[in-house]
């Protein structure tokens, strides 16, 4: 395993495993899983409710249980925080409707406001929401609306604005996201200030997801006097909602300015007067930037691992590291030559008869994912061999990394792929690995290992993000460098890449030729559907790590490493530990020291 | 003349089209879908397909074409269809004038070094300093702009913390904000720009000064700074002129990877990031800018020989 994982106290892993066999001790059939309508009405859910709904919707994990290092700064009010937006080029768009990453909630979250958000302590707190009731099946949640708040054009917000807001959202002319509402039955104004959702089925993650200021989208609050004086266009550039913060300028590409908004709800918030947020694109301008001071704090995508020790060198810098969640890994295609597996539907020892699989085999064990992570990651990132992250905790498999077929083994690796004809790599085809500009390094790394342990040759193969998916969509790639974050639950990897009618598993490849994209399996199938649906932590457990050992053994993927999440700012900054949740960049509570 | 410059004008809008059409093709022809991208993750199988038929996506190229050309005869460039959805010509006006600072600024710059290293060498021709400033050309041209660009930042902001590392701030908010943003773009730009325009003063300096009226000139006893000035670097500027004409291409081409190390949202930048994002709209308006930039550069340089050397005439 890698040198510079995080790892947790004795003490620490049995107050996680407590709290997690809490939050999943209940009866499935139980509308309330457990829970009092009490538990669930109110301004807002107590952290127990809140790890019981995350279990019930299967979102709960062991990083959300963390323990955070409460560090208390004395902190000063205002001043403006200038941050860089790390990866990026420009915010093409601040409008929930039409956001699809997380770079663009990091900034969302601060100007625009849900019904309800969660902090970093895990609750789900009244934001637009004052309290809420449901009832007893769990399908009819009415919540009370806060009074006395107004939009940043000074427009009262009411029960009105939950209902346009909810329209746009369904209306796919006008809104990306309608998907993320469609277990919502329908939306129903009681009076100004109340409103009743009544779902299709209970959904014990409404409270945590669909209605979450950051993630949520669907149902983040937006202003329809705004929308109709601006137009969608310059919506989408200076969005006005009932957040901390209010844009004053956005010039696309340039910079994104927030402004503190005085009349706010919550009078203590935020801390600063304002934000001015840079789009950078490049790693070394970003990192200038920082050292010179002309940014404080960096948002966006993830900063490029080459520039973390020089941050953790300079004393002016804070750089603080917590475990991510997802996996990095390199794709196969099974549908072409040498890789050729037509059908994943037997066990390992028939596969193993198989020249493809050999050759499959012989790849993933050829990758000595330490050294990987050395070398690419510059020692941050842990060994992957499946999708379920670490981060997972209850449902990772310490094991798998000593037991998977895809074990770094050289001399094993270079036998099947002598077994599979190619001696010594001798008559091995030149291949082409595909991958994004930011995993150029990786690919190298990779091709370089293959190189001295199998003695073939892959070409590297940069192709823009644009590109890239639809390749990966239709399988048209010999081999493909790709990953996934922000991966919370098993679900986000299983039911999302590994099952045969996966979303990212070759939706678009000609299916008349191609029974499946990248791996198809009927077990996976099978177990995935049922892990999904289960709510038995331990059989729960028991079937994601089956699941996960198949797709392992059978080498759905080459797994290569699971990443770290890292937060860079600079000394004078106060970045509270409450707002330090994974992936995003919560302002409202930072301040200077 | 004016003849000429209908003629030329006439033709500058030809060449136009032709680039207009060709891009248009050409970035069909690319690999990459914007939709598919932009929604990757969305759940909603049929909105691609939305979106697709809402662009127009989902016609015949040819069909596609047609729209795009006749929206274009009424000076509408479109939508950009990755995000944004800002009009192109919205996105066009604010980045313009940050490409036209910098270059305008990196113009300056390299003048100021060509000018004087160029005479220096052509006057001081196979002397220590010629050879100095030879080797300093050469450097200059040899330099990828993007890495030169980096070391400037490394040097002057992050450590010596005299100049910011990136952005940009319009001049109506103060000479020196201005200024000091754009100071390590435009070096980074000019000085392969310098170079070229340094060597070519230079052989174009030696070639007048072998001339039978220099000759003449300095029999008479004329000033050597006289002499050099004012009979001689008029001369010589004719292919420099023609040179500086085609370097305007080379001063395009370095805004486009330098607003991008620096953070700067001009041209070059706005055209990076659509040909990233497959934005069609956006790479085609900005393509058509950039070529009537080069267009008229040249059109610029061909009425600027008449008034260096009131010989050429047109008509």
């Amino acid at each position: 395993m890698s040198t510079k994982k995080f790892d947790l106290s004795t003490d620490q892993k049995q107050e996680i495993k407590d709290q997690l066999r809490d939050a999943y001790d209940f009866d499935p059939k139980d509308p309330l899983f457990g829970l009092t309508r009490e538990n669930l009405s109110g301004s807002q859910i107590s952290r127990r409710s809140v790890l019981r709904l995350m279990a019930v919707s299967g979102t709960l994990t062991a990083w959300h249980l963390l323990p955070g290092a409460k560090k208390a700064f004395a902190q000063k009010r205002g001043g403006i925080l200038e941050a860089g937006w790390a990866g990026v080029g420009e915010i093409t768009t601040l409008d929930p409707a039409r956001i699809n990453q997380v770079l663009q909630f990091q900034i969302t979250s601060s100007v625009l406001s849900g019904l309800t958000h969660l902090n970093a302590d895990l609750v789900a707190e009244a934001d637009l929401a004052e309290s809420w009731t449901v009832n007893n099946s769990a399908t009819e949640i009415v919540f009370k609306l806060r009074e006395g708040v107004t939009f940043h054009n000074g427009d009262k917000f009411t029960a009105d604005d939950v209902i346009y807001t909810f329209n746009r959202s369904k209306d796919p002319d006008r809104s990306i996201n309608g998907g993320l509402l469609k277990n919502v039955a329908s939306l129903e104004k009681l009076n100004d200030y109340e409103v009743k959702f009544t779902l299709s089925a209970p959904q014990a993650s409404f409270f945590v997801k669909t209605t979450e200021r950051a993630s949520g989208r669907a149902l983040t609050i937006v202003s329809r006097g705004a929308i109709e004086e601006l137009g969608p266009q310059q919506y989408g550039l200076t969005p006005v909602g009932t957040g901390p913060f209010r844009v004053t300028e956005h010039t696309l590409g340039q910079s994104v300015k927030l402004r503190r908004f005085d009349d706010y709800y919550d009078p203590e918030r935020p801390v600063l007067d304002g934000v001015n947020i840079t789009p950078i694109s490049e790693p070394e301008p970003l990192a200038a930037a920082m050292e010179a001071g002309d940014i404080q704090l960096i948002g966006g995508n993830p900063v490029a691992p080459e520039l973390v020790d020089r941050f953790m060198a300079n004393s002016e810098i804070v750089v603080d590291i917590i475990g991510g969640n997802g996996f990095q890994s390199v794709f196969l295609n099974p549908w072409r030559d040498p890789f050729k597996v037509p059908s994943f539907d037997k066990p390992v020892s028939e596969l193993m008869k198989e020249k493809g699989f050999k050759v499959r085999l012989a790849i993933a064990k050829a990758i000595d994912r330490d050294r990987f992570i050395e070398r690419a990651q510059f020692g941050r990132g842990v060994p992957a061999f499946g999708t379920i992250n670490p981060a997972m905790g209850f449902f990772f498999d310490e094991n798998l990394g000593e037991t998977s077929n895809q074990k770094f083994d050289a001399p094993a690796a270079r036998k099947l792929l002598a077994d599979a004809g190619y001696p010594n790599g001798d008559g091995f085809p030149t291949l082409t690995m595909k991958g994004g500009p930011p995993v150029r390094r990786d690919m190298q790394i990779i091709a370089d290992m293959l190189k001295t342990n199998l003695n073939i040759t892959i070409n590297v193969e940069i192709r823009e993000f644009q590109v890239l998916v639809p390749e990966f969509q239709k399988v048209d790639y010999d081999m493909l460098r790709i990953g996934s974050g922000g991966d919370f639950d098993p679900d986000d990897g299983i039911v999302d890449f590994m099952q045969s009618t996966s979303r990212l598993n070759g939706a678009n490849r000609d299916k008349s030729a191609m029974a499946f994209g990248h791996f198809g399996e009927a077990d996976v199938d099978k177990l995935g559907d049922e892990q999904s649906r289960t709510s038995d932590l331990n059989k729960r457990r028991e079937l994601v790590q089956k699941v996960n050992r198949i797709t392992s053994d059978k080498v759905a993927s080459a797994f290569i490493y699971h990443p770290v999440d890292t937060l860079v700012h600079r000394k004078e900054v106060n970045f509270p530990s409450r707002s330090r949740i994974v992936g995003l960049v919560d302002l409202d509570r930072v301040s200077f020291t | 003349m004016t003849a000429y410059l209908i003629r030329r004008i006439i033709g500058a809008i030809i060449v136009m089209f032709a680039v207009a059409t060709l891009v248009f093709f050409m970035l069909r022809i690319l690999p990459g879908d914007p939709i598919a991208a932009m929604l990757f993750d969305v759940e909603d199988p049929n909105a691609v397909e939305f979106l697709r038929t809402k662009y127009g996506l989902d016609q015949p190229i040819y069909v596609q074409y047609f729209k795009w050309f006749g929206h274009l005869l009424t000076g509408d460039l479109g939508q950009s269809i990755y995000g944004s959805r800002m009009d192109v010509t919205r996105t066009i006006a604010e980045a313009l004038p940050r490409t036209l600072s910098l270059a305008g600024l990196s113009f300056v710059i390299a003048m100021i070094i060509a000018v004087p290293a160029g005479l220096i060498s052509a006057i001081r021709k196979n002397s220590p300093l010629d050879h100095i400033v030879t080797i300093v050309a050469f450097l200059g041209l040899s330099m990828p702009d993007f890495w030169f660009a980096i070391i400037l930042i490394i040097i002057f902001a992050a450590n010596l913390h005299w100049l910011p590392a990136i952005g940009y701030v319009p001049l109506a908010e103060g000479f020196w904000p201005w200024f000091s943003h754009l100071i390590l773009p435009s070096i980074a730009i000019g000085t392969p720009f310098a170079a070229v325009i340094a060597r070519m003063i230079r052989s174009s300096m030696l070639e007048v000064l072998q001339m039978e009226y220099i000759r003449v000139a300095r029999s008479k006893g004329l000033l050597t700074t006289r002499l050099i000035l004012v009979h001689a670097f008029p001369n010589a500027l004719i292919p420099v002129v023609t040179v500086m004409g085609i370097a305007i291409a080379l001063l395009m081409a370095g805004t486009v990877i330098v607003e991008n190390v620096f953070a700067i949202k001009g041209l070059g930048r706005v055209l990076i990031q659509g040909i990233l994002n497959r934005d069609y709209p956006v790479v085609q308006g900005s393509i058509i800018v950039v070529s009537a930039i080069f267009v008229f550069a040249n059109l610029l340089v061909d009425i600027l020989y008449t008034v260096i050397d009131p010989r050429i005439r047109y008509d």
